[in-house]
């Protein structure tokens, strides 16, 4: 059976944490919105301003509209962490074993304190006074089988208080929620799987948990089975995780020591990627990572922050940055003492894995080499196309085609690479497509390493002088004898040795459509005595220079 | 910490058969120059297929559009590895190379004519930093660990009006730290 879990929880933290930093936003409604796919995005709203209907996942433009007077801010997680560093403080004081999975939810196992305090709703009582202590008021808590549960639990609990689903009733506390509950812990995957199965007919998570796992699995794959063993019940929690071996545990001693966040944060940020890599060539992923400091004066600060799903280097680097906003951050309390965990600056500071499962559905095998590679390249990628547009970083897809510049699709990083036209011009069965035979006529290789789009003007002249042209049926007036063209060292020079024509006659169906080119390759002598090998294209009688062999 | 062998990049073939030790030195600026149609391209795209062969990432950036990718992909460049950065615009040009450095192991940039000395400079401290390889195509104006020039090259495969291009003698003079003076290295065939 899963373990005992208690969830608190601070409905719209982001609105608390906000309100805490600029005290004149109490009195007025007020929404957080954050940047998602369809622009700026409601996440959190304060109770006035969800009385006048604005909700989780309005755009911000609707949310104004049903509520004049909304003072709209964009979230800022790291304040949010750093506001809820006292909330967690204030849950320390009963129990070290808590859990932080985002700023304004935090878990932890009930079984040593609730035998202390006299029960769970005993517990959960003593944990919601420790947090009104500290200013929290809308607080609440749930306990229930499971991490999954006590979430649901605590969202189930009226404001400040508890709700405690007696153990082994969890499934059937459970069954009645919509699937769309399925999204919180781990967005993305989940809530494209719980849109598809509201459209299957299963709307609560109880139709969901009937269904036999086997068939869960081949259907939806292992996110899939993961969110079936969610809304059974059976949390991941107890799916055995193995220990993770000593020798992952990344440290960095920081000389001279690390007094302001920005340079905590900058040693931090490797020591994640580096962690993250270790994990990825042991095919591990870490779901749990605890996050230790030293200070000058011997103080040791510990935090265990949890993820859904598995942490990415990005993920952890923003949690680890969380972490240090709250230790290294003075909080100056309400009656004006100074509230700072560290004392004086971080000497060292720690990752270690506290929870590692086999990397299931994040490896980036697809792409081939090394997954954090992968990564930080598509990260360096898409920066480079927020600086010059999508279309500007591009990969080469091939394709069928004739000519050089036909036979690769240039395709916008990030899109699918899929060729346009066939690699052959008959398939043939079973034959590797890096070794397809090239269509009929098509140039063969090597491939020049420069093609031209658009290609420069040429002149292809024979002895005499005179422009060498291409008849209808493929003959050439003369045999070519001299390259023109400006973009050739020394403009061009005498032809020492050429091939051809190869004749393309290029959408003959269509009489607007239709070109009928001619391509010589040939040999140039450079002034200097380079031989160029060029690549050159006749269409009517005008010559023009298609690529050349760098 | 990093093993000695991590700070190198081997480079397979007969090009790396040229360089000190068969390899080019992570953190460093590799210049290749040469006129067009002698060989530059070819000799850089093999340093790109180095790094994808390794499984690391390499990416180009073009001043235009021009670069082959069929002919990359013939160089060994594993394509779905390899991204091209094309028509940068000059003032951007600087800023781009250097987003590219952190996080991509080979960069092939086209230097424009306008490269100042010190935004080549900053380069080199990134790519020192990054721990990535700059290759520099055309004129690099400040200093490279090494200095490859294409040049001299010999066709074969081509006659007066027979046969077609198939491969060349490739002739690519090495200058630098620990380098041989020159070489010969086959880097195509049909």
């Amino acid at each position: 059976m899963a373990e005992r879990i208690a969830c608190l929880w601070c409905p719209a933290w982001p609105v608390i944490a906000l309100r805490a930093r600029d005290p004149t936003l109490c009195d007025v409604p007020v929404a957080v919105v954050e940047r998602g796919e369809r622009g700026l995005v409601v996440i959190a709203a304060s109770t006035e301003a969800v009385a006048e209907g604005v909700t989780p996942g309005l755009r911000r433009r609707e949310a104004e509209a049903r509520c004049p007077g909304l003072a709209v801010a964009e979230a800022d997680p790291q304040v949010e962490a750093r506001a809820f560093e006292r909330a967690a403080r204030a849950v320390e004081t009963f129990t070290p074993r808590f859990v932080l999975e985002e700023p304004g939810r935090l878990t932890f196992p009930t079984r040593g304190p609730s035998r202390y305090f006299g029960g769970d709703t005993a517990m959960a009582v003593r944990c919601l006074d420790a947090v009104r202590d500290i200013g929290i008021t809308d607080a609440r808590v749930g306990v229930a089988d499971g991490g999954f549960a006590a979430m649901l639990a605590a969202r189930a609990a009226e404001p400040g208080a508890a709700y405690v689903v007696p153990p082994g009733e969890s499934s059937g506390f459970l069954a009645p929620w919509p699937v769309a509950v399925l999204e919180d812990p781990e967005p993305g995957e989940a809530a494209e799987l719980a849109d598809l199965l509201v459209r299957l007919g299963l709307r609560t998570l109880g139709a969901f948990a009937a269904l036999p796992d086997g068939a869960v699995l081949g259907r939806f794959g292992s996110a899939g089975a993961r969110a079936h063993r969610l809304a059974r019940g059976d949390d991941e929690a107890t799916a055995s995780p193995a220990l993770p071996p000593p020798e992952l545990i990344e440290t960095a001693e920081l000389d001279p020591p690390a007094v302001h966040v920005e340079t905590a944060a900058f040693a931090a940020k490797a020591l994640a990627e580096q962690l993250m890599a270790r994990l990825g060539t042991l095919g591990l992923a870490c779901t749990r990572v605890m996050i230790e400091a030293e200070t000058e004066r011997g103080e040791r600060l510990t935090r265990c922050w949890r993820h859904e799903g598995a942490l990415t280097p990005a993920a952890l680097a923003a949690r680890v940055r969380w972490q240090l906003e709250g230790w290294l951050t003075a909080e100056v309390g309400d009656d004006g003492s100074v509230d700072d965990l560290a004392t004086s600056g971080l000497v060292l500071l720690r990752l270690v894995p506290d929870e590692v499962l086999p990397a299931t559905g994040r490896q980036l095998g697809f792409w081939g080499g090394d997954p954090a590679a992968a990564d930080r390249a598509g990260r360096v990628l898409a920066r480079v196309q927020g600086m010059l547009g999508h279309p500007a970083v591009v990969t080469a897809v091939p394709q069928g085609g004739r000519t050089p510049g036909e036979r690769v699709r240039w395709v916008p990083w990030g899109d699918p690479r899929e060729p346009a036209r066939l690699l052959d011009a008959v398939p043939a069965p079973g034959a590797n497509v890096r070794e397809a035979p090239p269509w009929p006529g098509a140039i063969p290789a090597p491939a020049p390493a420069r093609v031209f789009e658009p290609p420069p003007p040429a002149d292809l002249l024979d002895a005499a002088g005179e422009v060498v042209t291409v008849s209808g049926r493929g003959d050439p007036s003369a045999p070519p004898a001299r390259l023109r063209c400006a973009a050739l060292p020394g403009r061009g020079g005498e032809i020492a040795a050429w091939a051809g024509p190869w004749a393309h006659d290029a959408r003959w169906w269509d009489r607007r459509a239709r070109t009928r080119r001619a391509y010589w390759q040939v040999l140039v002598a450079a002034p200097d005595g380079e031989r160029v090998a060029c690549l050159v294209a006749v269409t009517a009688g005008h010559a023009a220079l298609e690529a050349v062999y760098d | 910490m990093v093993l000695a062998g991590e700070r190198v990049l081997a480079v397979p073939g007969p090009l790396g058969a040229l360089l000190p030790g068969g390899a080019v030195q992570r953190g460093t600026v590799v210049a290749v120059d040469g006129d067009p149609g002698a060989g530059a391209t070819s000799v850089a795209l093999q340093l790109a297929a180095a790094a994808t062969a390794a499984g690391e990432w390499a990416a180009a950036i073009e001043l235009d559009a021009s670069l082959g990718g069929l002919a990359a992909g013939e160089a060994g460049v594993e394509l779905d590895r390899f991204a091209v950065v094309r028509r940068v615009p000059p003032a951007r040009w600087a800023a781009v190379v250097a987003a590219l450095l952190d996080g991509v192991s080979v960069v092939l940039a086209e230097v424009p004519a306008y490269a100042r000395v010190g935004d080549a400079r900053r380069l080199l401290a990134r790519a020192r930093e990054r721990g990535a390889v700059l290759v520099a195509m055309g004129p690099w104006p400040a200093e490279a660990a090494l200095r490859l020039r294409a040049g001299g090259s010999v066709w074969r495969g081509l006659d007066a009006g027979a046969g077609a291009l198939a491969e060349r003698d490739q002739r690519v003079h090495v200058d630098g730290r620990g380098a041989a003076a020159r070489g010969i290295a086959l880097v195509e065939a049909g």
